[in-house]
C-alpha cells in the first residue's frame, strides 16, 4: 500500500501551502486532488494581492494578515506578482463617512493609503470617470498570477519531497476504533480505486470540504459562494482599482499582463460544482463597473468565469464574528475520529498563513519540532539571466519572462536546449500567449497533464485573443504525440473538450468581435475540420438527412 | 462617374459568384471589396447540406430556408456555373448536388462535400492498400501522427504510414501551409523528389497538406506525374491555399471578364430614393465618393465578415443599409450549452430576411429596396455551419440575385 504520513486532499491554494510547508519541515506528506490543480477558487478569482484596504473597516484583523502576508508574497513569489499597486476610489454616490472609517482602519491595520489629487488619479487611471470619482488613495494592493504561483508551490513542494496525484478523488476513509489509518482513493481517468495509509489527514477541500467531511462522517459548515468575473482583452487599468465604499459586487478592477478582471458577484450556490455564468450576472457587473469606468462596454469581453468562495460557518451558528477572520481549522478528535483535521475558508492573500498555522497543529501532533520556514524561502530560485538572453532569440522578451516563470530554473533551461538545437520546435503552439511547441511538449510530459486543459492552464495556451482557435488543433496533436497514453491518444476528444471549456466562458458574452471569433471557431472545427465526423464514416452525414 | 449596371458589396464567395455572373451576363459590374474576404478561411471544398443527397434534402427544407427561395433550378445552375469558372482558371473541381465527396482533414477525419478541388477528391482512398501521411519537417499544422490515429477508425484494415520529408524548407520559426505552398511554387521538383522516395506504388496514397501551390493546378500537375501512387490534399488551418486558389481563380475570371474590383472600398450607406438604392457611399482615409448603380447586391456576409455586427444583446445591425436583421432573442436560445452539439446555434441563424427575389423584407413581408438583393451569409433563417451549407447557400444566392 502507498504510504505518506500526511495527506492533504484538495489542490487548492491551502492544499499547496500545507504540502509545502509540511515538506519543508520534513514531513512525508503527499496531496490528492479530484480535478487538475488549482481548478477551485484558487484559480477562479480576480487575482488581486490584497492590501487589506477591502477589508479595513470591517475586519481589521484580517486587513492586519493581509498586509503582512502582501509583503510576504512580493518577497517568496516574486515572480508571480505584479506589483502594480492599488488606488481606492470614492464615487458621489458612496457614502462619505465611510471614507473617513476606512482611512482610521487603514492606519490601525497598518496599511499605508495614500491620498492622492484628483488630478493625480486621471493621470495616473485615465479612464477614471471625471463625472463621478470624488477622492482616490494609493495602496500597496498587487496583481497575482494564482496559476503560476500554484505551480512553484508544487515544484517546493516536489523539492522536498512532497508528492501530488491529480484526478484522484477521495472516496472514503479508513478508520480502525476511531483512528484514521488511510485514505480511499479513485483515479477518476481509470476508475481505478485504492487505498493512501496515513497517519494524518488534511481536509483542504475549498468548497467541496462538506462532501469530503460527509465521507469521514462528520459535518462541516460550509457554505459555496459564488462570485462570477469578466476578462477584458485589454489592459483597461494600470493599477488595482477598488471603490471605496463597503465592500459590494463588480467594484474591483484587476489588471494581469495584457488583460483586466473585473469582479465579482456574490451568491450562494448549492454545489461548489456550479461555475457557470449568465448573460443577466455580466449585464448586472458592468452596470457597476460603468459607474468607474464609463467607456467599460467599449471594451472587448474575452470571457466570463466564476469560482466558489468556501465561506465558513461554524456548528449551530450563521456566519459571525467567528468566521470573519476568514478561516478556521477543525480537528475532528472532537468529533470521535483521530488524524482528520479540516481547515475551511479564507483567501488567496493569506493562504501561507493557514497553511502555517494548520501545519503547526499537525507537527505537534507528529511530534515534529521544525519551525515554519515558508515566509523566509522563495518558492522557487530565480531563472539565470543567462537562460533568459539565450531564449531571447526566439521571443520578445515580454515572452521569455513569463515562460521562465511558468517554467522554473530546469525546465525553462530543458526548453531553451531543444529551441536551440531543433528548430521545428520553436513553431508557436499558441501565437495569442507566445507559447512554443518545446514548451507544450515539455508540460505535456509532466505527470499532472492529463488533458489538454491542463497543459492550457500550465502554459497558456488558448487563454488569449483567440480564445483557442488555433491552438486545440496544434495543442491536441502535440498532446497526442508526448502526453499521457490512457487520455492523449484521443485527440479529437481532447480537442473537443478544450474549445468546450473555453465556450463556456463565451457564452454569457456572445457579442461584437466574441460572435466573429466564435464563427471562425465553428468554421475551423465544423466545416474544415469536420470535428462532428469522428469514425463513423458516412454515418454523420446520413442521420442528418 | 458612369452608372453600373450591377454593384457588389463584398469580397467573399457570394460577392465573386455574384459578380462573375452578372459579368458573365454581359453586364457592366463593380466589386467593391474590404478586407480579405472569408476565402482563406475556407476549405476550398463546397458544402451544399449535411445529407446524402442534398438535392433530393434540399425539397424537404422549410419555406423560410434560403434554399427554398433560391429553388433548386438556380442551385444547380450555380453549381454548373462555379465548376466553369474554376476549369478555366485550371482548378478542376469534381462532383454535383446527389452525391457527396470525402476529402481527408487535418485532423485525421473525414469531411464530405458537394463539390471538391480534385486535388482534395479521396473517393479513392476506399480502394487503396496503403496510406502514407507525408508531413514535412519545419511544416506547423501538419501532425502525421494524429491524422493516422483518427482516419484508422474508418479504415481499420488499411496499412498506415507516417512520413516526414526534410526539404530544407525552414527559414523563419513559422512555415504554415500558406508559406509552403508559396515556397514550393516554381520548386516543386524538391516535393516531387521527396515523395518518390516514399516508393508508394499504384495500389498506394499519399496524403499530404494542402501545399501545393496558391494558384491553379499546375503544381500539382508537376508533382502528380512524377508518381505511380495518387495524392490527396487535406484541408488545413486558416489561411488555406485551397481557399486561397479559388479566390485567385474568381480574380481572374472577373478581371477577364471586366469587372471593375475596388480594393479598400468600405461601403458606409445607400443613396437612397424611394424604394429604390441609386448608389452606394464608400469611404476611404481622405474622402467619401458615391459609386451609383442600377442594381446592388449585398454579400457583405454575416458576424464572422463584419456584414451582421452586434454591440449589444438582442440588437443585431446590418450597418449599410441598416436592413432588419431577425434574430433569435432570449439568452437561453441565443446559444446551445455545446459548442458543437446536436442543433443548430440560435446566433447562427441571425440574418436578413428577404422574398423569392432576394428583396430584403421587413417583419410585415413588405419589399425594403426593389433594386437591392441580398446573397450568402448575411441571409438569416437557417444556422449555415451546422447544416454545412455556407458554400451552397453562398454560390447558389449569388446566382439568383446576379440573375434576377
Amino acid at each position: 500500500m502507498e504510504k505518506a504520513t500526511v495527506v492533504v486532499i484538495g489542490g487548492g491554494a491551502t492544499g499547496l501551502g500545507i504540502l509545502r510547508d509540511l515538506s519543508m519541515r520534513g514531513v512525508k506528506a503527499l496531496l490528492v486532488e479530484k480535478n487538475d490543480l488549482v481548478n477551485g477558487a484558487s484559480s477562479r478569482y480576480h487575482g488581486l494581492l490584497h492590501s487589506g484596504g477591502r477589508y479595513a473597516v470591517k475586519d481589521q484583523e484580517a486587513a492586519k494578515e493581509c498586509i503582512i502576508e502582501n509583503q510576504i508574497m512580493r518577497k517568496i513569489g516574486k515572480s508571480c506578482v505584479e506589483p502594480c499597486g492599488g488606488m481606492f476610489t470614492r464615487l458621489d454616490i458612496d457614502d462619505e463617512a465611510y471614507e473617513e472609517a476606512w482611512v482610521k482602519g487603514c492606519a490601525d491595520s497598518g496599511i499605508e493609503a495614500t491620498p492622492i489629487t484628483l488630478d493625480e488619479a486621471f493621470k495616473l487611471e485615465p479612464r477614471l470617470s471625471r463625472k463621478h470619482v470624488k477622492s482616490a488613495y494609493l495602496v500597496p494592493d498587487a496583481a497575482v498570477d494564482g496559476f503560476r504561483m500554484s505551480w512553484q508551490l508544487i515544484d517546493s513542494s516536489k523539492r522536498y519531497g512532497g508528492q501530488v496525484k491529480t484526478y484522484t478523488e477521495v472516496i472514503g476513509f479508513d478508520t480502525v476504533n476511531g483512528e484514521l489509518r488511510g485514505v480511499k482513493v479513485r483515479n477518476q481517468f481509470t476508475g481505478e480505486e485504492y487505498e493512501i495509509g496515513c497517519d494524518i489527514a488534511v481536509n483542504a477541500a475549498g468548497g467541496w470540504a462538506a462532501f469530503v467531511g460527509k465521507l469521514a462522517g462528520v459535518e462541516i459548515g460550509v457554505q459555496p459562494d459564488k462570485g462570477t468575473l469578466i476578462a477584458f482583452n485589454q489592459r483597461i487599468v494600470n493599477h488595482v482599482v477598488n471603490r471605496l465604499h463597503k465592500s459590494s459586487d463588480g467594484d474591483i478592477f484587476v489588471p494581469h499582463g495584457s488583460i483586466t478582471i473585473l469582479g465579482t458577484s456574490s451568491m450562494s450556490v448549492p454545489s461548489p460544482e456550479d461555475t457557470s455564468t449568465s448573460r443577466e450576472e455580466v449585464e448586472s457587473l458592468i452596470k457597476i463597473g460603468e459607474q468607474t469606468f464609463e467607456d467599460l462596454r467599449d471594451f472587448r469581453i474575452l470571457r466570463t468565469f466564476a469560482g466558489s468562495r468556501p465561506l465558513y460557518i461554524p456548528p449551530g451558528g450563521a456566519i459571525g464574528r467567528s468566521a470573519s477572520r476568514g478561516f478556521a481549522i477543525v480537528d475532528h478528535e472532537q468529533d470521535g475520529l483521530k488524524g482528520l483535521f479540516t481547515i475551511v475558508g479564507g483567501k488567496f492573500t493569506t493562504f501561507r498563513l493557514m497553511a502555517e498555522k494548520m501545519c503547526n497543529q499537525i507537527c505537534t501532533k507528529l511530534n515534529n519540532t521544525t519551525p515554519c520556514r515558508t515566509a523566509e524561502e522563495p518558492l522557487v530560485e530565480e531563472v539565470p539571466q543567462a537562460d533568459k538572453d539565450r531564449a531571447k532569440k526566439f521571443f520578445p522578451s515580454y515572452g521569455v519572462n513569463l515562460a521562465a516563470t511558468r517554467l522554473g530554473v530546469e525546465r525553462f533551461k530543458k526548453v531553451v536546449e531543444r529551441l536551440e538545437s531543433e528548430p521545428e520546435s520553436r513553431e508557436l503552439v499558441c501565437e495569442c500567449e507566445n507559447v512554443t511547441r518545446a514548451e507544450v511538449e515539455e508540460i505535456c510530459k509532466e505527470d499532472t497533464s492529463f488533458i489538454v486543459n491542463d497543459v492550457r492552464r500550465r502554459t497558456r495556451i488558448g487563454m488569449g485573443t483567440c480564445q483557442g482557435n488555433f491552438c486545440a488543433l496544434r495543442a491536441a496533436a502535440v498532446f497526442a504525440d508526448t502526453g499521457v497514453e490512457s487520455t492523449a491518444k484521443d485527440s479529437l476528444t481532447r480537442m473537443k473538450e478544450f474549445l468546450q471549456g473555453r465556450w463556456k466562458g463565451i457564452r454569457p458574452v456572445l457579442l461584437g468581435r466574441t460572435l466573429r471569433e466564435t464563427e471562425m471557431t465553428r468554421a475551423i472545427y465544423e466545416l474544415s475540420m469536420a470535428i462532428n465526423n469522428a469514425q463513423g464514416g458516412m454515418n454523420n452525414a446520413k442521420n442528418n438527412s | 462617374m458612369k452608372v453600373f449596371d450591377v454593384i457588389v458589396i463584398g469580397g467573399g464567395l457570394s460577392g465573386f459568384m455574384s459578380a462573375a455572373v452578372a459579368a458573365n451576363r454581359g453586364q457592366r459590374v463593380a466589386l467593391l471589396t474590404y478586407g480579405s474576404g472569408s476565402l482563406p478561411l475556407a476549405s476550398g471544398a463546397i458544402d451544399f447540406l449535411n445529407a446524402e443527397a442534398p438535392d433530393a434534402a434540399i425539397k424537404n427544407l422549410p419555406a423560410h430556408h434560403p434554399y427554398k427561395k433560391i429553388g433548386l433550378k438556380n442551385i444547380d445552375a450555380a453549381a454548373k456555373f462555379f465548376c466553369d469558372v474554376t476549369a478555366q482558371a485550371d482548378l478542376p473541381y469534381n462532383g454535383n448536388l446527389s452525391a457527396q465527396i470525402p476529402i481527408v482533414t487535418a485532423v485525421g477525419t473525414l469531411k464530405y462535400s458537394c463539390l471538391v478541388p480534385e486535388s482534395m477528391d479521396a473517393s479513392k482512398l476506399a480502394d487503396k492498400k496503403k496510406i502514407f501521411v507525408a508531413g514535412i519537417k519545419g511544416l506547423k499544422d501538419f501532425y502525421a501522427a494524429m491524422i493516422i490515429d483518427n482516419l484508422k477508425k474508418y479504415f481499420p484494415d488499411k496499412i498506415f504510414e507516417a512520413a516526414t520529408l526534410d526539404l530544407n524548407l525552414l527559414g523563419g520559426r513559422d512555415i504554415t501551409c500558406m508559406d509552403a505552398a508559396q515556397l514550393l511554387t516554381g520548386n516543386e521538383q524538391i516535393f516531387a523528389d521527396g515523395l518518390k522516395k516514399l516508393n508508394a506504388t499504384e495500389d498506394d496514397v499519399i496524403i499530404i497538406p494542402p501545399i501545393l501551390g496558391l494558384e491553379g493546378n499546375s503544381s500539382r500537375a508537376a508533382v502528380k506525374s512524377q508518381l505511380r501512387a495518387e495524392i490527396f490534399e487535406t484541408t488545413c488551418l486558416p489561411p488555406s491555399p485551397p481557399g486561397i486558389r479559388l479566390q485567385r481563380a474568381f480574380i481572374k475570371y472577373l478581371q477577364k471578364s471586366g469587372v471593375k474590383i475596388f480594393e479598400n472600398s468600405k461601403v458606409v450607406r445607400g443613396v437612397v430614393e424611394g424604394k429604390k438604392i441609386t448608389g452606394v457611399v464608400v469611404e476611404n482615409a481622405v474622402r467619401e465618393k458615391i459609386f451609383p448603380a442600377r442594381k446592388i447586391i449585398l454579400a457583405t456576409g454575416g458576424f464572422y465578415s463584419g456584414g451582421i455586427t452586434m454591440r449589444d444583446f438582442d440588437n443585431p445591425i446590418e450597418p449599410i443599409f441598416n436592413l432588419p436583421v431577425f434574430f433569435t432573442t432570449g439568452a437561453e436560445n441565443w446559444s446551445n450549452e455545446n459548442l458543437f452539439g446536436d442543433k443548430p446555434q440560435g446566433f447562427s441563424m441571425t440574418g436578413i430576411f428577404t422574398d423569392a427575389n432576394l428583396n430584403p423584407i421587413d417583419e410585415d413581408g413588405k419589399i425594403l429596396f426593389e433594386n437591392l438583393h441580398v446573397v450568402g451569409a448575411n441571409l438569416g433563417g437557417c444556422d449555415k455551419i451546422f447544416e454545412r451549407s455556407a458554400g451552397g447557400i453562398a454560390i447558389a444566392s449569388a446566382y439568383k440575385g446576379a440573375t434576377l
